[in-house]
């Protein structure tokens, strides 16, 4: 009961620290580290909807950029016909939340590897489908939107402006994450991931509840892509690419899945990594990458976000070690010595006379 | 020396333990039998020696320990393992399933042979020799499992449960092979089966498994005329 | 009518190429159980080794017998080293292993030629012949001759040699074949082996056509997945079956619906897939799971 008092006290003050720290870091930092910062929060949101269908309903999905452009392409074309500004939003989440409902619809019927595929094959359309609207989507050009400039009164720049507008929109998207994973649905979820045969004795259909998953993780990829135009202020095909989905899927290994807290250091990975690997050697960004995931793989099958746990861990079982080679006494008796049953205690005949012998075998 | 030797053998699946201490040994050209209720380990031990769960204690086969030895090494060594249930390669046809059996032999000839020999024992199997495993009668797939134990020409068969599934004429059918084959191929056998009337058939001396351990072990008269035996293994 | 017979050509030619992918894909799968992703990112590091010894002045059949083999020893030791640790657990973590594996790959093969596209000597000339009116490159023919020869190779490397009986074993069931003695773990690192061989072979025949370069068979691998799934996934027949298929329809179709044309034709084998998975969620020819007794 301390224990969960000083967890949360503790809890309580992390979260107040991070907060102050996204609050003052825009002000004190160069506007690219706050164009840094930001595509953070918007990736942030893209993986935690991968995180929703792949983390915690475990379904392969290998789509998620396709409606991270998705949502992208509607907000850039209902800000520039100026669309009122609420109703973009609304529909850069709908629109991808629609079709992602509609692939899934037919999908979830599939498991593992042909929805695998069939979720990889949405950006691998999506990029020349995207190149062919061009009326829409301004073509392999891509399409460039001057918007959410910081207004006078404000007195801050607009990358600041932008990442004040983007943090809240995803904090508010994080906190509806949060709730739905940490709430019924999040355990039909687990449910669902775990044993569908005891969904079904539960009357929980695995069938509505990966539907579900996929359309909340299509919308929050659609709502991220709403962020991108926010932030980057442009979007073209590339950004549909099934490499950006592939590397959400690393990066949200990396950071931890079915973890909240996992999908953000996964997003802070996404967009930090090539930064940093691209001053040392652009080309090298992706042999770094692969190892970085190989390694969490073998040694943090929970992503980063397991990091303190496993350190407590090996810490505690050193210590036991420590321990136990200090007291070198009697062993503690395992469970292997526990009576399972009453055995009778019969007379147990041995028999071992030797039998004639016949070395001829079967040929 | 005999030819396998358990020493106070545990094992466990996980956490929860299923052998605890079991010893016996089995001589050079022996029957023994395994008894016991359902999950009293039978299978356990079996799959104990086969290398196919991890273990305490020492198993030596011919004088060799092959205690925590991979099961395709122990294998090869001479123990031909037929467990419970689907023994078989399903994709595989008869034939094919037959020739993994004798995977160690070098000599093309002698394949040819010994398959003959398998058809000969199981005369049921030489007109589905073409066929895939996954399409035969369950007392069919059973003889295919064993015949492709004896394919590698062992020196010890581990059957399991040779009878589960199959009518009862199908059994005796399996059993009487089994019998035919222990007087012509001289190899030894461990035989694990709830219906002890059917092991009885073919076992010199049998252990009873209670809940892990050993409870009753002798030799097959000397069991089969004991009350606690004739009433929970021979249906009175 | 002879442009026509040419688009099947070049059809065939280019599912040839997703084939032998395909057939990479298939013997992973049949054997490990696993769909590596990373097929073709290994097959690209391959043709690298080939490209480089090449440029380096050796004869092109050398260099590509050394890429086999480099591919071959390479999908061996990633078996043993680092897929084998999740072979036969939660299939979902098995995928992003692969995932991984493919940046792994993609990113070797960047750090060392970078990412700019270099061009590849082809084995046949890049001429055509006149058969009856109708042009076909020797190229294409090529490509489908070798496709052929590896599926007559494979199919007896299977159903003649006694390593191929113990491979098969081994795919329909590891535990079962280990009692009958059979090297269990070696013979993965070999399916696993000659499967990425599989993949250098489709990297050196496509190579000379899209020009070398860290992401060149990424499309393709997808359309060799697609074919794979097409084909019912353990079923070799099928998927080469399937991937020529998919050529075929692709090439014809950019060519004569005009609303599909040469940009959208990527999407004709993926809208075949969910057709065909629709109907016939095991593909087209592979087995329902039998239950066995």
């Amino acid at each position: 009961m301390k224990n969960f008092i000083a967890n949360t006290k503790v809890r309580g003050l992390a979260l107040a620290a991070i907060a102050v720290f996204l609050i003052v870091a825009p002000l004190v930092s160069s506007p690219f580290m706050n164009y840094q910062l930001s595509l953070v929060a918007v990736y942030a949101v893209a993986i935690l909807g991968l995180n929703i269908v792949m983390g915690y309903a475990g379904q392969v999905s290998l789509g998620q950029s396709a409606f991270l452009g998705l949502g992208a392409y509607v907000a850039a074309y209902g800000i520039l016909n100026d669309w009122p500004i609420v109703l973009v939003f609304v529909l850069s989440c709908l629109i991808p939340a629609l079709v992602g409902m509609l692939v899934a619809l037919f999908a979830v019927r599939l498991r593992g590897i042909a929805l695998a595929m069939v979720t990889i094959s949405l950006p691998i359309i999506g990029v020349p489908l995207a190149k062919r609207f061009s009326e829409f989507t301004g073509g392999s050009q891509g399409t460039t939107v001057s918007w959410l400039d910081a207004p006078d009164w404000s007195g801050l720049a607009s990358d600041q402006w932008r990442y004040y507008i983007v943090f809240a929109i995803a904090v508010v998207l994080f906190i509806f994450g949060r709730n739905l994973t940490k709430g019924r649905i999040g355990r039909a979820f687990g449910i669902v991931r775990t044993n569908e045969a005891v969904a079904m004795s539960m009357g929980i259909s695995s069938y509505r509840y990966k539907v579900l998953a996929f359309t909340v993780a299509s919308m929050f990829g659609g709502a991220a892509g709403f962020l991108y135009i926010g932030i980057v202020q442009y979007t073209s095909p590339e950004t549909m690419s099934f490499h950006n989905s592939i590397n959400m899927v690393v990066a949200m290994v990396i950071g931890g899945s079915a973890s909240i807290i996992g999908t953000v250091l996964g997003a802070a990975y996404f967009v930090f990594l090539p930064a940093i690997s691209g001053q040392i050697d652009p080309t090298q960004t992706a042999l770094i990458s692969g190892v970085v995931l190989l390694v969490i793989l073998f040694l943090l099958p929970h992503g980063l976000v397991s990091l303190p746990r496993r350190l407590i861990q090996l810490i505690a079982r050193a210590r036991q070690k420590l321990n136990r080679a200090e007291n070198a006494g009697p062993e503690d008796a395992g469970p292997a010595q526990n009576e399972t049953g009453p055995v009778s205690a019969h007379t147990t005949t041995d028999v071992s006379e030797s039998h004639p012998e016949s070395p001829s075998k079967n040929t | 020396m005999s030819l396998l030797e358990l020493d106070n053998v545990g094992a466990s699946y996980g956490a929860a333990p299923v052998l605890h201490g079991v010893s016996f040994s089995v001589e050079e050209n022996d029957a023994a039998g395994i008894l016991g209720a359902n999950g009293a380990g039978k299978s356990t031990t079996l799959r104990a020696i086969s290398g196919m769960v991890t273990t305490t204690g020492s198993i030596r086969f011919d004088g060799r320990d092959i205690t925590g030895m991979r099961p395709d090494k122990i294998a090869r060594l001479g123990i031909a393992h037929v467990p419970e249930g689907r023994g078989t390669l399903g994709d595989l046809s008869v034939r094919d399933n037959l020739r993994v059996g004798a995977f160690q032999q070098r000599d093309r000839k002698t394949v040819a042979d010994d398959i003959e020999y398998c058809l000969d024992l199981f005369p049921n199997l030489r007109a589905r020799i073409g066929s895939n495993a996954s399409t035969l009668s369950g007392g069919e797939q059973q003889m295919l499992a064993i015949a492709r134990g004896i394919m590698a020409k062992p020196r010890l068969i581990l059957l399991d449960e040779a009878s589960l599934g199959l009518a009862p004429s199908t059994a005796q059918n399996v059993y009487a092979t089994i019998g035919r084959l222990r007087s012509e191929a001289g190899v030894s056998m461990v035989i694990v089966e709830q219906n002890a009337a059917l092991a009885f058939r073919v076992v010199d001396h049998a252990i009873v498994l209670e809940t892990g351990r050993i409870s009753l072990q002798g030799p097959r008269e000397k069991l089969m005329g004991m009350d606690e035996v004739r009433r929970a293994y021979l249906g009175g | 009518m002879a442009y026509f017979i040419q688009l099947i050509v070049e059809g065939l030619a280019t599912g040839s190429i997703y084939g032998a992918l395909a057939l990479a894909i298939v013997l992973v799968n049949r054997s490990t159980g696993m769909i590596n992703f990373a097929q073709g990112a290994m097959a690209v590091l391959a043709t690298f080794v080939a490209y480089a010894l090449t440029e380096s002045g050796t004869p092109l059949l050398v260099a590509i017998v050394v890429a086999f083999v480099f591919a071959f020893l390479s999908g061996a030791v990633v078996e043993r080293v680092i897929v084998r640790k999740f072979e036969g657990g939660d299939p979902d973590t098995a995928v992003v292993v692969t995932i991984g594996l493919l940046t792994l790959f993609t990113g070797i093969a960047a750090a060392f030629f970078g990412y700019e596209p270099h061009p590849f000597p082809s084995l046949f000339p890049a001429e055509s012949i006149d058969i009856l009116g109708v042009f076909i490159s020797l190229r294409s023919l090529g490509t489908i001759i070798v496709l052929l020869l590896v599926m007559v190779l494979l199919q007896s490397l299977f159903r003649v040699t006694k390593m191929g009986l113990a491979m098969r074993a081994v795919a329909d069931n590891p535990q079962s074949a280990s009692l009958s003695g059979l090297p269990v773990s070696r013979l993965l690192m070999i399916g696993w082996g000659l499967a990425a061989g599989l993949g250098s072979i489709a990297g050196v025949l496509v190579a000379p056509q899209l020009f070398i370069s860290p992401s060149m068979l990424d499309f393709a691998l997808v359309y060799a997945l697609a074919a794979a799934i097409l084909g019912g996934l353990d079923s070799p027949f099928g998927a080469v079956i399937a991937a020529w298929t998919i050529g075929i329809v692709e090439n014809l179709a950019g060519a004569y619906v005009s609303f599909i044309g040469d940009d959208l034709k990527i999407a004709v084998p993926f809208i075949m897939v969910m057709i065909v998975l629709a109907v016939r969620p095991q593909g087209l020819f592979g087995r329902k799971v039998v239950v066995r007794v």
